[in-house]
């Protein structure tokens, strides 16, 4: 698409793009600022200028200049809070309803939902910080890596805290079972169809979908890990491979 | 006081101006202010402007197919901008007129 633009105006592209995005900017102002800019530095570079004549000395100031004038739409970060928390809800209750019954203590209700908060709030600062700031291919990774391994962490702490703390569990027996399950389910298919988007359904089931297996196959411990692990990464891959084909051929149009 | 401070405001006339011109793309309009002499601010700043003014409803935009690749973003004036283009070139004419009184009188 943006073949003939050189790494450097590139970047800024990208750059801007995940600014405007992380400060919850209007997804087609964000489509149609990028476009006409990738336009203008396109004809720009075809004529020997270079992307520091366009934007000025502080990409970061042009960025925010950008930034000020176009709507903010709470709704796209809405959407993806929801996606996240809900998305990290059902798995819990589907990975566990598989084994058995729900039950749930007060605190992991509310340690799941504030650590799926303080990571939106640590991924989306990230995200603004990585594209106001020019910072090393190192150094960027080297967050990214931090902050995704921050919510694991966080987990595990919560996971222990959950065993020394006694808080009050809520039960929900094999008909509060059946109809979370149901719940998901129907919130799943729900927000697949507002985001227009399969991701989060086929992720979960393919998540999901060797636990409920094995339940009515017999098989050793290992064999189990084994095909879980194939199932559910081979899947994923799978399933990422097909969308990029699928979404290559609708630009090729 | 710097040159860009002063062409604060004064630009959107411009830009106005050209707009007014004939319909055109963000490339061109940034091109032509630079032949106008407007060399000292980097061209990127003509788009939160033209973001601003069409969210004012002063210029519209449409999109046409261009000759090198993505569809292009081509601006026209509104009534409400051509109005504005008007009160712009009236005060600009008061103010120039004044200005160059002060400093003749000096």
């Amino acid at each position: 698409m943006n073949q003939g633009l050189s790494k450097k105006s590139q970047t800024f592209l990208e750059n801007l793009r995940l600014y405007l995005f992380s400060n919850g900017k209007d997804e087609k102002e964000i489509n149609a600022i990028v476009e006409e800019l990738e336009d203008h530095l396109m004809e720009a570079e075809a004529r020997g200028k270079t992307v520091d004549h366009i934007v000025g000395e502080s990409p970061k100031q042009y960025m925010m200049q950008l930034s000020n004038e176009m709507t903010t739409d709470t709704k796209t970060w809405v959407k993806y809070i929801i996606m996240i928390l809900f998305g990290a809800l059902s798995y819990s209750v589907l990975t566990n309803a598989v084994k058995g019954q729900l039950s749930y203590s007060l605190l992991e209700i509310l340690g799941s939902i504030m650590i799926s908060l303080i990571f939106i709030i640590a991924i989306r600062s990230l995200f603004k910080y990585v594209a106001a700031n020019s910072l090393s291919k190192r150094k960027e990774f080297a967050l990214f890596y931090v902050i995704g391994l921050l919510p694991i962490a966080l987990f595990v702490g919560l996971f222990y805290s959950n065993r020394l703390i006694e808080t009050p569990i809520f039960h929900f027996g094999s008909i509060g079972t059946l109809l979370a399950v149901l719940l998901t389910l129907v919130f799943l298919i729900g927000m697949s169809l507002w985001t227009k988007s399969w991701v989060m359904l086929i992720i979960l089931a393919l998540l999901v979908f060797p636990d409920f297996l094995f339940r009515y196959i017999d098989v050793g411990p290992e064999s189990q890990l084994i095909l879980s692990t194939i199932i559910t990464f081979g899947g994923i891959a799978l399933y990422l491979f097909a969308n990029q084909k699928i979404s290559k051929q609708s630009t090729n149009e | 006081m710097s040159t860009t401070q002063m062409l604060k405001g004064i630009i959107d006339g411009c830009l106005l101006a050209i707009i007014y011109e004939k319909e055109v793309y963000g490339y061109e309009l940034a091109e032509k202010l630079e032949q106008y002499g407007f060399d000292s601010f980097s061209e990127g700043t003509i788009y939160p402007l033209l973001i601003r003014m069409q969210k004012e409803e002063s210029v519209s935009s449409t999109l046409k197919k261009s000759t090198a690749g993505p569809k292009r973003k081509y601006y026209t004036l509104t009534p409400k901008g051509e109005e504005e283009l008007q009160q712009f070139i009236a005060r600009w004419e008061k103010l120039q007129s004044n200005v160059n009184l002060c400093l003749r009188k000096q």
